[in-house]
Order: C-alpha cells, then sequence, then structure tokens
C-alpha cells in the first residue's frame, strides 16, 4: 500500500508538470510560414481586406466559447480585420491540411489569406493583440 | 446529439464533481485491485452514467454542489455549455469500466493503467480545469474519421 501510495504522489506530480508545461505553451503566437493561400471558399467564408483571424472549434471544447467572444471584441477594433469561427469535427479535411492539433487553435491570415501566425490553444487579449500588431500596415488610406 | 438543445451549466460545479471523483479514484488506486479497490471503481462506475448520459447536471456530484456549496457562494461569473463535461464524464465511465472488468477478470495490470489514467484525468479537471479529452477529442476525431 505505501508503494502504491508514493506511486499516486508521483503520477499527480508528473500530472503537475505537464498541466504546467501545457499551460505555458496555450495561446503563445508563432509566427509560420505555410506557403498557398486560403482562398474564401477554404474557409466558407469572406477574408478580411487587411487579415483574418481563423479560429478552430469543436462543440466539445470549453475555452471555444470565450476565445471566440475575445477574438470578435479585438477584432473590431482593428479596421480590416475580421473574424471567423471553423467547426473543427465538420472539416476534418482543413483540419488535417492545417495540422490542428487542439481547440481552440487561430490562425491569422495576412489580406492575401497566407497564414503568417498561429495560436494553439486559448490565447489571452494581449498574445492576441501582439499578433495583430506585428501585421505590416494597411493601405495607408483611410475613408 | 448536437441536435439536441444546450444546457448551460455551472463550471465550478463540475470541477468540484471532478474533485470527488478524483478522491474517490485516488483512494482505489491506493487500495489495488483489491475488494475494496473493486468496490469503489464500481461506484465510480455508477457515479458516472448519469453524467455520461445526460450531462454533469444530472450527477450526484452536482447535486451536493447545488444544495451544500452553491447556496454558500452565489451565481457563477460564466457558465459553459454541458457538452464538453459531458464528454468528460463518457470518457471517465469508458477508464472505470475498463478498470473494473479488469479487476474483476483478475488483470490488475489493466486496473492500474485505467485506474491511473482516471486519477490524473479528474485531478487535472478538478484542480486545474484542464479537460483532457476534449484537449484530444479533435485528435481523437483526425485519426478515426477517413479523409472523405
Amino acid at each position: 500500500m505505501l508503494v502504491r501510495a508514493i506511486a499516486l504522489v508521483a503520477l499527480l506530480v508528473v500530472a503537475t508538470l505537464a498541466y504546467l508545461w501545457w499551460n505555458r505553451r496555450q495561446g503563445v503566437v508563432r509566427q509560420v510560414e505555410i506557403p498557398g493561400a486560403l482562398t474564401p471558399a477554404d474557409l466558407g467564408a469572406a477574408r478580411g481586406a487587411r487579415a483574418t483571424l481563423v479560429q478552430f472549434s469543436t462543440p466539445m471544447c470549453a475555452k471555444c466559447p470565450p476565445t471566440k467572444a475575445l477574438l470578435v471584441r479585438i477584432a473590431a477594433e482593428y479596421p480590416g480585420v475580421v473574424h471567423t469561427d471553423i467547426d473543427a469535427e465538420q472539416r476534418l479535411d482543413l483540419a488535417r491540411r492545417l495540422d490542428i492539433m487542439r481547440t481552440p487553435t487561430t490562425l491569422l491570415l495576412d489580406a492575401d489569406g497566407v497564414v503568417v501566425a498561429r495560436m494553439n490553444g486559448a490565447p489571452n487579449e494581449s498574445q492576441v493583440r501582439s499578433a495583430l500588431d506585428a501585421l505590416p500596415p494597411g493601405p495607408d488610406y483611410s475613408i | 446529439m448536437s441536435t439536441s438543445n444546450d444546457v448551460q451549466i455551472d463550471p465550478r460545479g463540475y470541477r468540484v464533481g471532478a474533485l470527488i471523483t478524483f478522491v474517490l479514484a485516488a483512494v482505489a488506486l491506493v487500495c489495488g485491485s483489491s475488494v475494496a479497490g473493486i468496490v469503489l471503481t464500481a461506484v465510480l462506475v455508477a457515479l458516472f452514467i448519469p453524467g455520461a448520459t445526460v450531462g454533469p447536471q444530472a450527477t450526484l456530484q452536482s447535486f451536493l454542489f447545488r444544495h451544500l456549496i452553491r447556496p454558500r457562494i452565489g451565481a457563477p461569473a460564466t457558465t459553459e455549455s454541458f457538452r464538453p463535461p459531458r464528454f468528460a464524464q463518457q470518457m471517465g465511465l469508458v477508464m472505470a469500466v475498463v478498470a473494473l472488468v479488469g479487476a474483476i477478470a483478475g488483470s490488475s495490470v489493466v486496473f492500474y493503467i485505467f485506474m491511473a489514467l482516471l486519477t490524473a484525468a479528474s485531478f487535472l479537471n478538478g484542480v486545474f480545469g484542464l479537460c483532457l479529452g476534449c484537449e484530444l477529442y479533435l485528435l481523437f476525431k483526425r485519426t478515426t474519421t477517413r479523409a472523405a
């Protein structure tokens, strides 16, 4: 019984370390280069004139609805940036093509639809803003 | 499944429920595949059934939360869909059933593996709010659904 109790403590230590590792990676903005653009047909939605936040969700994802609310709110502050939410379970083709492993995963597309950054897991507000602020400036005219 | 109506639940409730599951699973793990361990595993299976079929709002743990804890801490700041935790309860039920069958069939290896999985998953859910099954859900779908 002592051996099993020690094994239990070891199990919980390993689980805690795994959680801390997972949590540190959550939402981190990674600049990526994926050749080829995602068309509006690929997305099933229109792209933004400057950038598009493409969020992958599933119905079994507890953090997806709050992430969607965050991304929609921030996208509204940036002219030409739109948010679109894709049910990865319905679009496994796209999930495989873009190597989506967990939800939410958010891709940032530039004006041409090319993936320039990705955030695996739920990002916080400053992570989303830093991803958008790293974009090239929009067209130098305003309405 | 997606056609049924959504139910919004108090996320603190299922975390309390996961902590109760964790305590029972940890004790069962320490007891080993003995009579006490088997009885505790059977109790876990029974506790998982309402959560895995109806949803986490139907479990004994959530009943205890609603009547003993919720009145003292007030309404939640946010609510969540019942679907992710119901999926977690289904995963928990599968692990508990396999552990129980393993123990009864005399395979203590099967019992220890699945009880350790159950203990770790309920620990992460209860203590950190991480739903392991939900994290792996898309990966599971990707590997089990053939490309069109």
